[in-house]
């Protein structure tokens, strides 16, 4: 009798038919690619053994590049090179001409209400730049794996709203990867501990990343991770940080504040670097262009603090939404590169009158929870074991209702998925046509919340106002994104949509993307095939050429050499162009009729040889 | 499965007391097994059955878990759906909330925080009282009437609730 096969926990019996699925975090600075191997969830390195991929992209006219080699070029190439491109994610350009002075991009508008970055490879939307980095960590992923991956988890900031979320599942559609879910980062990094820790209980997640702000409450219990509440802004992080040192350099300085772009990249890489030596020095010299300052830790307190209050705000108001007492959460974790900051640290477990959890590395923390969540939804863990997030939308989504006021249709911190309909009836007499606005925010005011879309019911039998009933249902899926229906109970009249933010790409601009990125990687391939045949046909005119000077005259007639320099001339226009099959056409006419020159020539030098003669003796 | 009462999806028996320590194990059950989670690999018709059976979960839960959207629950079993908003036929209590609603604005002003710690210590006591009356006439037909008056005290107070965290937060600025 056969023995049965043990597997270790959290290992499939059969290793070799793990489905390979990865976590990803997108972050606004660092951006991460995690994966289960050997049931040790860890972030996979590039080839230089680099686990940080820095979330910067730049554009050169004929290539991409992405990470370490893009940020070093920001001060030199600020308009191609984008970084921070997360805080633009599922924006509008309203909401970046408020961001607009941080920003030294040039925008333009696209199709859509999405704002577009003019770079020399044209514009591009912040959905494609995200694209271009989530390429490489599949690539990357792909490669210390070994095999094509059946899907991934991305992270995105809980408190993202629904056109952010959308705007980051186009970007890993357009970079060819199959999203498992999109998992909320506090979540991910509970997950990440929980497992590590087979924690029960009420867990505070702080995150505070380069560019967003996330506080989530979990209750723990069995494998099972309920988000109690979440809370955050989209708009809090450690470049918040930088910023608030460059303006204490400028003011000190003497400088205007209007400064132009490359100077403005490499103040904020000087005040990021001060930001970082005061995580273990009291002080630090900060220098810039001959100018030399001194910032105390205190004094980076103080210039740091309006935020630091901002992110304890919103964890007072998470655990107000979660109906719990500060000194009733049981641990306290802390995610993100900003939470190494010394200030954040002490505000936070001045708040929960706990000392934070730093135990696994903030930086990777979301990756990692992320990698787990991925391989239960590949289905590689075995039942029972599997863990089951139940996490919640961050803010309340509604409608629009008569006089520009929000009614709430579901309320922020609501578990989901969830379906819920609301009835509504027509406010004229014979009414045919409804417009149904779909918001999402906290503020009563329609104009202080988030458009999400629009959209008509039609087709209402006329009737008395009043009289008519309809029902307008939201759906938010397990990754938190809204699908909205409209219909009249009386007649059945139906309209529904997949909300396509207002602030998303149109589906043209989708299709486009799609197809230029399929036809990049064949454009890749063209390029260099092209600039192979351009470098063979210069060296055959150059060949040719040299030929003729030295024995055109005396090997060849006036007709034979016209015939030769016709098509040269020929080639010499095909190579300033960009047709790689015309060229190499060209080359082949081009050899073919100096054959019978070239053979000449060598006829001549072996006869002149045979003779012991050089060839200019012959001619003699 | 879509019409399931909110008591059968826990294999409850309608009441009013009910254990929620309980109702959460239950409920935590209950979502492993239709969680989307566990459905990944499924097709596109069973991916949105289970959907929308997780979806009406989360739903039975959250009304199970809230004594007023409880109460509410279980009079509409017996009578079919009540009005959500209707004109209130209820001179003491309306006299009463105006007491409450008057005290909440003097707060407001005064911004004094121990006194509304205070003023929600109260608000909890009144929500356990009209818990226990209810539970008393809920199940007994003669006292439909006040059963239906206790539940729409208990909708005003949880209404009131919420009035006093938004007032928190915005003395917590």
């Amino acid at each position: 009798m056969a023995l049965l096969q043990i597997a270790e926990p959290g290992q499939s019996p059969q290793p070799h038919q793990r489905r390979l699925a990865v976590g990803i975090d997108l972050g606004t600075t660092n951006s991460l690619v995690a994966a289960l191997r050997s049931g040790i969830a860890e972030p996979l390195a590039d080839a230089e053994g680099q686990v940080i991929l820095p979330s910067a992209v730049r554009y050169h006219a004929d290539r991409v590049e992405v990470g370490a080699g893009a940020k070093a070029a920001a001060a030199i190439d600020p308009f191609n090179t984008l970084v921070s491109i997360k805080r633009l994610m599922g924006r509008g350009l309203d909401d970046v001409q408020q961001l607009g002075e941080q920003l030294p991009y040039h925008f333009v508008v696209g199709e859509s209400q999405m704002p577009f970055i003019d770079t020399v490879q044209g514009a591009k939307s912040p959905v494609e730049v995200s694209a271009e980095i989530l390429r490489v960590l599949r690539q990357r992923a792909e490669q210390a794996l070994g095999g094509e991956l059946v899907g991934a988890v991305i992270t995105v900031p809980a408190y993202f709203d629904d056109a952010q979320r959308q705007a980051t599942k186009d970007a890993a559609r357009l970079a060819g990867l199959n999203v498992l879910r999109l998992l909320n980062e506090p979540t991910a990094a509970a997950v990440a501990y929980g497992l590590d820790q087979q924690a029960e209980g009420v867990v505070a997640v702080f995150d505070l990343g380069g560019g967003t702000f996330d506080v989530s409450i979990l209750r723990l219990t069995g494998g099972v991770f309920e988000v109690l509440a979440t809370g955050g802004d989209t708009a809090l992080g450690g470049d918040d940080f930088d910023m608030a040192i460059a303006g204490w350099m400028i003011a000190e300085m003497g400088l205007s504040a209007d400064i132009e772009p490359g100077a403005q990249r490499g103040l904020l890489r000087a005040a990021c670097a001060a930001k970082e030596a005061l995580t273990a020095a009291t002080s630090v010299v900060v220098g810039y262009e001959g100018w030399q300052g001194l910032l105390t830790r205190e004094h980076f307190d103080g210039l740091i603090e309006p935020m630091v209050a901002r992110s304890l705000k919103s964890c007072r108001r998470a655990l107000r939404d979660a109906g719990l007492e500060a000194h009733e959460v049981e641990a306290v974790v802390l995610v993100g590169g900003s939470t190494r900051v010394p200030r954040v640290r002490t505000a936070v477990a001045e708040l929960f009158g706990r000392e934070p959890l730093t135990d696994i590395d903030p930086d990777q923390v979301v990756a990692i929870g992320a990698a787990i969540q991925a391989d239960t939804l590949a289905g590689n863990r075995r039942e029972g074991e599997e863990l089951l997030l139940l996490d919640v939308i961050p803010l309340s989504l509604g409608l629009e209702t008569m006089g520009g006021l929000m009614e709430k249709v579901i309320p922020r911190n609501t578990t989901i998925p969830v379906a819920r309909g609301q009835d509504f009836t027509t406010y004229k007499d014979g009414q045919t046509a409804m417009m149904i606005h779909v918001l999402q925010g906290e503020r009563e005011l329609v104009s202080a919340c988030r458009s999400l879309a629009r959209f008509e019911l039609r087709g209402i039998p006329p009737m008395v106002a009043g009289a008519a009933k309809i029902r307008v249902t939201f759906q938010v899926d397990a990754d938190g994104l809204l699908s909205v229906a409209a219909r009249e109970l009386g007649s059945g009249v139906e309209a529904s949509i997949q909300v396509k933010p207002s602030y998303g790409l149109t589906d043209g601009e989708i299709t486009r993307m799609l197809q230029d990125s399929f036809q990049h990687a064949s454009d890749d391939r063209d390029a260099r095939a092209l600039r192979e045949q351009q470098v063979d046909g210069e060296r055959l005119l150059e060949a040719v050429q040299a030929a003729l000077a030295a024995d055109g005259e005396r090997l060849l007639d006036a007709e034979e050499r016209q015939a030769i320099q016709i098509q040269m001339d020929e080639l010499r226009s095909l190579l300033a162009g960009q047709d790689q099959a015309a060229i190499e056409q060209q080359i082949r006419r081009l050899s073919q009729i100096t054959d019978a020159f070239a053979a000449r020539r060598l006829d001549a030098t072996v006869k002149a040889a045979l003779a012991g003669r050089n060839l200019n003796e012959i001619e003699d | 499965m879509g019409n399931l009462c909110h008591f059968a999806r826990f294999d409850l028996k309608p009441a009013f007391r009910i254990d929620l320590d309980d109702l959460g194990v239950r409920y935590r059950k209950r979502a492993r097994e239709v969680h989307p989670d566990r459905f990944a690999d499924a097709g596109e018709r069973e991916k949105r059955q289970v959907l929308e059976e997780s979806a009406a979960l989360n739903d039975a839960y959250q009304v199970l878990r809230s004594a007023p959207m409880r109460a509410r629950y279980l009079l509409s079993l017996r009578d079919g759906e009540l009005p959500l908003e209707v004109t209130v036929q209820d001179p003491d209590f309306l006299i009463q909330q105006m007491q409450w609603r008057e005290e909440l604005e003097e707060l407001q002003d005064s911004a004094d925080l121990p006194a509304l710690a205070a003023f929600k210590q109260r608000l909890k006591a009144a929500q356990e009282r009209l818990n226990d009356d209810f539970e008393l006439c809920w199940q007994d037909s003669a006292r439909h009437a006040e059963a239906v008056r206790l539940m729409r005290r208990m909708q005003f107070l949880e209404k009131l609730n919420h009035e006093v965290r938004d007032l928190e937060e915005r003395l917590d600025d």
